[in-house]
């Protein structure tokens, strides 16, 4: 059944893209290491979903269990999904690097199952959510949410963070090395199994953070690492493979056009229309739409 | 291909296989659980199979349902069993997915051979695993579905246990009349019972005279739905009317007060009744109303009982679908006792006809369908911590509290 006709007008526009800006936050900051990783590696990571998942629970058990609000748990949920990366790559991640594609998707499409079956087990089923912000935050006559606001700020200056890492540390430099021509950086004395260490730790610390906003936006789920890879790869292919400044655009390109389709049409066929958009960016430019990889 | 070696891919394979193997038992996708007792050791068991969705997005009201099966099956026992043999049950994990469930009764029925069945969560997964219990002949009590669809089809082996969907919000339409309230808006999940549950309720609505200002369905699984509110506050409904699952019934109350959209009478069709509606949403729960098919505090013969046990042997409290899931057990007891057998046709014959009282409110009844209609169903609110039975008058608690307050004033 279609709604009935709403009155349209600027401030309810304004509204819809407001919404749709602030839902790309999370996304963004999901992109980013799945970006990181692909950039450096050539590694699809199937299971970055499950990494953000991680990082949600977490979250959840430090603030249901200690008090610790989502915010601060950051500064011990992102070293330890960094730790979980390197561990993850070192003992398995390193041994398909320079494998065909196949093998690390199959690879990393088993750890993903096996991080959502100890979920299950280990958390239950429930849907929890951490009762952390709510409520919205007028302004200029939009009802901003505000537990979206604080989640965009925070991917935003972790993303400006890390861009500015990849983009003037020597370390940083050293991982757009290793994503432009491994071989070739080798040769210049650079770390490659170090870097590739660095990229996956980074990228691993990434999506606990996303997962830890998440996890006081959205239900948390054993299986809600899923949905967010499909968003993930979305933002990607808009953004551009290896460009990370253009995932965090992506990413808010997404949550707009997500928005807009929903109120033009209805929530259903949004979820179609943002695919569509995709194909016709694969068509039109498939390198995304910032490019070739930069930073 | 360069670097492409047959050897590598069928290795990493191999180990990918076994640590799917492993995940998939840690994943526990096939649970056995099978609940035996009773004294008769001498006579054969009678078994009984179904499934809930144990895992999968209705995984968390599943298990209450499960639970309550096990508990009756642990009591009947208790009493002897059925027609003096101990019952044992079988049940399997759906995950809340229509196709597992069809095939998880087909291979309860076919390759495990049990005598009974009962029906799993969720009337989509029921919609499906009946066409397989109907081929098979086995009298199916849908102890955790409504869409009044399972009905629709001339099947004649599919009973049902509670009232049908459509009529889920008949209480706050009528609630909502008394008060005044004129303008209304629609919104459900675009799956069998939501969509049921929004027919019904439209169509009550426009009978009573309400103005539909607003309805649209929104996927399966949504994470957001803040484009729909937005569009919903600019229609400026006075009462707002969820066909929903738990999970989105907490979504959208959240993203209510994240996007100050405002009614005076906010309803969802399941999840509000449930204590974990309070529990995860705190004070944001407080005044929402929603259907329940069954509450603690009412006096319905042997729910004492049951409250007690349930709480001593799961160390919770049963929710509205543990209550379901334990009547869908006392009527096929009922149905054996009055048939006198354990012969599917004769069980058939006895489900048809009979009447008999559960915990449940009102009566298990159905007409020459299958569909329930003996059965009444309550409306509760959240009234602080403690939830309300504001309806029907002869078995209310207390009375309703309209409007809602607004977001920012509370």
């Amino acid at each position: 059944m279609e709604s009935a006709v709403a009155p349209t007008n600027a401030l309810t526009l304004a509204q819809v893209a407001a919404s749709g800006i602030l839902l790309g936050g999370v996304y963004a900051l999901l992109a980013g290491g799945l970006n990181l990783i692909f950039g450096v590696m050539r590694v699809i990571n199937l299971a970055h979903g499950e990494l953000l998942m991680l990082g949600a629970y977490a979250a959840l058990g430090l603030f249901v269990l200690w008090g610790v609000p989502p915010l601060l748990a950051l500064a011990l949920i992102m070293p330890l999904l960094f730790g979980l990366g390197l561990l993850l790559q070192r003992l398995l991640v390193s041994r398909v690097v320079r494998q065909p594609p196949l093998t690390s998707l199959l690879l990393m499409f088993g750890v993903s199952l096996l991080l959502t079956g100890a979920a299950q087990q280990a958390f239950t089923t429930n849907f929890r959510s951490v009762p952390y912000l709510s409520g919205s935050v007028d302004v200029a006559g939009l009802a901003l949410s505000l537990p979206r606001l604080v989640a965009f700020g925070v991917a935003a200056v972790l993303s400006a963070a890390v861009y500015a890492y990849l983009r003037w540390s020597r370390w940083g430099k050293a991982l757009r090395a290793t994503a432009q021509n491994p071989d070739v950086a080798l040769m210049c004395g650079i770390d490659v199994d170090r870097a590739r260490l660095l990229a996956f730790g980074l990228g691993a610390a990434l999506a606990g953070a996303a997962g830890t906003l998440a996890s006081f936006i959205f239900t948390i789920f054993p299986e809600m690492g899923g949905t967010y890879m499909l968003k993930g790869f979305a933002v990607i292919v808009l953004g551009g493979l290896g460009s990370f400044g253009g995932a965090f655009a992506g990413a808010v390109l997404l949550g707009l056009f997500e928005s807009f389709a929903a109120y033009a049409t209805n929530a259903q066929a949004a979820e179609g229309v943002a695919y569509v958009l995709l194909f016709l960016v694969l068509l039109v430019k498939p390198s995304g739409l910032f490019g070739l990889r930069e930073g | 291909m360069t670097g492409f070696s047959r050897r590598r891919i069928v290795a990493s394979a191999a180990a990918t296989g076994g640590v799917a193997a492993l995940a998939l038992t840690g994943c526990g996708g096939a649970q056995g659980g099978g609940a035996t007792g009773g004294t008769t050791s001498d006579k054969t068991p009678v078994r009984i199979g179904a499934s809930v969705s144990a895992t999968g997005s209705n995984g968390n009201i599943g298990r209450y349902q499960k639970e309550a099966y096990e508990l009756w099956v642990e009591m009947v026992n208790q009493r002897g069993g059925l027609l003096g043999r101990p019952v044992e049950m079988t049940i399997l994990d759906d995950q809340t997915d229509p196709t597992t469930g069809a095939k998880l009764y087909e291979k309860l029925i076919t390759e495990d051979k049990v005598d009974l069945v009962l029906g799993p969560y969720a009337s989509s997964v029921t919609l499906s695993a009946s066409t397989v219990t109907e081929k098979y002949k086995y009298p199916l009590l849908a102890a955790g579905a409504s869409a009044s669809d399972i009905w629709k089809r001339n099947y004649k082996y599919v009973f049902g246990v509670y009232s049908v969907a459509e009529s889920y919000f008949y209480g706050v339409i009528d609630l909502a009349l008394k008060n005044n309230l004129k303008k209304i808006a629609i919104v459900n999940e675009d799956t069998v019972f939501p969509n049921a549950t929004a027919t019904g309720t439209a169509a009550y609505a426009r009978q009573k005279g309400m103005q539909i200002v607003f309805q649209e369905k929104y996927p399966q699984k949504a994470t957001d739905v803040s484009s729909m509110l937005t569009k919903i506050k600019a229609a400026v409904p006075e009462v707002l009317v969820g066909g929903s699952y738990e999970p989105d019934s907490m979504l959208i109350t959240r993203q209510m007060k994240d996007l100050d959209v405002n009614v005076k009478m906010l309803a969802f069709s399941v999840g509000a009744a449930n204590p974990d509606f309070q529990g995860s949403l705190g004070a944001v729960a407080d005044h929402v109303f929603g259907p329940s098919m069954w509450e603690p505090d009412l006096k319905t013969p042997g729910n004492k009982e049951f409250l007690d046990a349930y709480k001593k042997k799961w160390s919770r409290d049963p929710d509205y679908h543990s209550a379901t899931g334990f009547a869908g057990g006392q009527i096929m007891e009922a149905a054996v006792k009055k048939a006198n057998s354990l012969d599917r046709e004769k069980l058939r014959e006895a489900l048809s006809t009979l009447e008999t009282t559960t915990i449940l409110p009102g009566k298990y009844k159905v007409d020459d369908t299958g569909m329930q209609m003996g059965h009444i169903p309550v409306t509760i609110q959240w009234q602080g911590k403690e939830k309300a039975i504001v309806s029907p008058d002869n078995m209310a608690t207390g009375k309703p509290k309209l409007p809602m307050p607004e977001w920012k004033a509370r």
